[in-house]
């Protein structure tokens, strides 16, 4: 939650939030639509047949087991792994100050040089984010600021993410939990209209974890689109959607809510327990809100 | 490519040389052997430094290049960093450029800072000029020294373009060091020794034999010292070789390993 957001629940700053970038997510143009996607390793299938749209202004938490394919799939779409079958489509770094998509133009599958040439189409934060340990943490953000178009607050950024009192502090005196706020802060260098989050709570305490959500509900705020995979539950509440990846296979893609009423659990992380162990009264591979 | 990507990436490499002792200390250990190697044939003149140091700097300026350059791409591989950099507009070229300068700039640095110590040496405690020529037949000045150097310059870039495919290819710290090694093994010995080997077997005429020196990066650069500081001061018959070829060679070297780092610096796949 914002500050702003006071006690209200998540569904009422999720409604807001549509309202505030006109996100309806099924009249809105998405910012990347995995189509098919599948991928295997050594000949093991680690994804199989995935579809999913990512909307601006719409975060996406994308929850499962362990070795369910998460990450493999924001490597995916990310840019860095091509994928066996299927396609990912993501709109160019390019984008209005509202957050619509009319400044997206899509760009083809492959098209590595297109963001060479660009804006900065995805932001990616990796599950364990690593960085020049010499160099001072405004220096490693201000590195990367240099690497897109136009000029970046680095200031402004490590306030956002909670890192301007240790701005002068070099990247290997960090906690593990400070490099992970560090690697967020890099995410979103260049404003990219699409930002995908590997673990980005993993090592943080609750105060941090907190402070993490909020900074991916602001993102979506501006419009941005956010895919983040996460083990906690409780995090991915707050997210507009949730996407649950069980063996390679999307099982489920909808609000949290819908989620949990599916499984007839009470809870989020009821709903994921009942899935993963397939206990009574749960559809082992509820589809809902998943575009083929 | 995109200019300024390319110069953050290249004062991000120059950042990390500078702050990384490793590199400070490789840097004094090669400036004191090439001192020392000078001092002790005697500094008796600009000359004789070069013939002195010719064979020392076919040894070490590859060690040297393949020290400061051989982790570089590999260790953001290793991190992850370099998933990131992706995700941003930098293209594989203003990478590895960028990458380059930035480990080339304080190379060459290092390489130089000890002629200038010679140099100065030289000047101020040699003077007996060179005695090891009997057909000496120029003066014996300092811009023979300076000629060395940036040939040695020279050959240094192309070392440190080749420790950057080392370091792109690399799957492993272990795969680097071995890597690192075999190149600089292959640099120091073994392309000359292909070429002896070369014509032992007489698979080579006597016409193309130039072209085989100025294929190996060593025997090019000694053969441009050769004939750029020797033969500028001597009537001995120059080697067999040329130096356009020579530098053709070092430049078809230095091309080739930066567009190698450039096709391998990351797999094909993604977006």
């Amino acid at each position: 939650m914002t500050e702003d957001d006071g006690g209200r629940g998540a569904s009422e700053v999720r409604a807001d939030r549509a309202a505030a970038t006109g996100a309806d997510s099924g009249s809105v143009e998405p910012v990347a639509r995995i189509e098919r996607v599948g991928h295997a390793f050594d000949g093991l299938e680690v994804l199989d047949d995935v579809s999913l749209d990512l909307r601006p202004g719409s975060a996406v938490a994308l929850i499962g087991p362990n070795g369910a394919g998460k990450t493999t799939l924001l490597r995916i779409v990310a840019g860095l792994l091509r994928p066996d079958a299927g396609r990912v489509r993501v709109a160019d770094g390019r984008r209005s100050n509202a957050g619509g998509s009319e400044a997206r133009r899509p760009v083809r599958a492959g098209d590595e040089e297109a963001g060479a040439r660009g804006a900065r189409s995805v932001g990616y934060l990796p599950q364990s984010p690593s960085f020049r340990p010499r160099f001072s943490v405004a220096e490693t953000l201000e590195f990367y600021a240099d690497l897109v178009p136009g000029p970046v607050d680095v200031d402004a950024a490590l306030d956002q993410v909670g890192l301007g009192s240790v701005r002068d502090r070099r990247v290997a005196a960090l906690s593990g939990g400070m490099l992970r706020l560090l690697g967020v802060a890099q995410a979103i260098v260049g404003d990219p209209p699409l930002v995908v989050l590997d673990e980005p709570t993993g090592d943080l305490d609750p105060a941090m974890t907190d402070h993490v959500f909020e900074a991916v509900e602001s993102l979506a705020a501006g419009g941005t689109a956010v895919l983040l995979a996460t083990h906690d539950l409780t995090g991915a509440e707050r997210a507009d959607e949730v996407a649950f990846l069980d063996a390679g296979r999307l099982v489920f893609a909808g609000p949290p809510a819908d989620f949990v009423s599916e499984t007839g659990a009470a809870s989020l992380p009821d709903a994921f327990l009942r899935q993963v162990r397939g206990e009574d009264g749960v559809a082992p591979a509820v589809r809902r809100g998943v575009e083929r | 490519m995109n200019r300024s990507a390319l110069l953050a990436v290249a004062g991000r490499e120059l950042g990390t040389v500078v702050r990384t002792r490793s590199s400070v200390a490789l840097a004094a250990v090669y400036a004191l052997l090439v001192v020392g190697v000078a001092w002790t044939a005697g500094l008796s003149g600009y000359l004789s430094a070069t013939l002195d140091l010719l064979a020392p700097m076919e040894a070490l300026v590859p060690a040297l290049a393949l020290a400061f350059g051989y982790r570089s791409v590999y260790d953001d591989a290793r991190s992850g960093e370099l998933d990131v950099i992706r995700t941003y507009p930098v293209s594989r070229s203003g990478f590895v450029l960028g990458v380059y300068l930035g480990r080339l700039a304080p190379l060459l640095v290092v390489v130089a800072a000890p002629f200038v110590a010679v140099a100065v040496l030289v000047a101020v405690g040699g003077g007996a000029g060179s005695s090891v020529i009997a057909s000496h037949g120029g003066a014996d000045t300092w811009v023979l020294l300076v000629r060395f150097a940036v040939l040695t310059e020279m050959f240094a870039a192309v070392a440190l373009a080749v420790a950057l495919v080392v370091s792109t290819v690399a799957r492993s710290l272990r795969g680097a060091i071995a890597l690192g090694v075999a190149a600089a093994v292959a640099l120091v010995v073994g392309f000359d020794l292909g070429i002896v080997a070369a014509l032992g077997a007489g698979a080579v005429g006597e016409g193309s034999l130039q072209w085989l020196l100025a294929a190996s990066p060593n025997s090019a650069y000694r053969g441009l010292v050769l004939q750029t500081v020797l033969g500028a001061v001597t009537t001995l018959p120059t080697p067999a070789a040329s130096a356009p070829a020579n530098l053709l060679g070092l430049l078809a070297w230095l091309v080739g390993a930066l567009a190698l780092a450039v096709v391998t610096v990351w797999p094909g796949g993604g977006r």
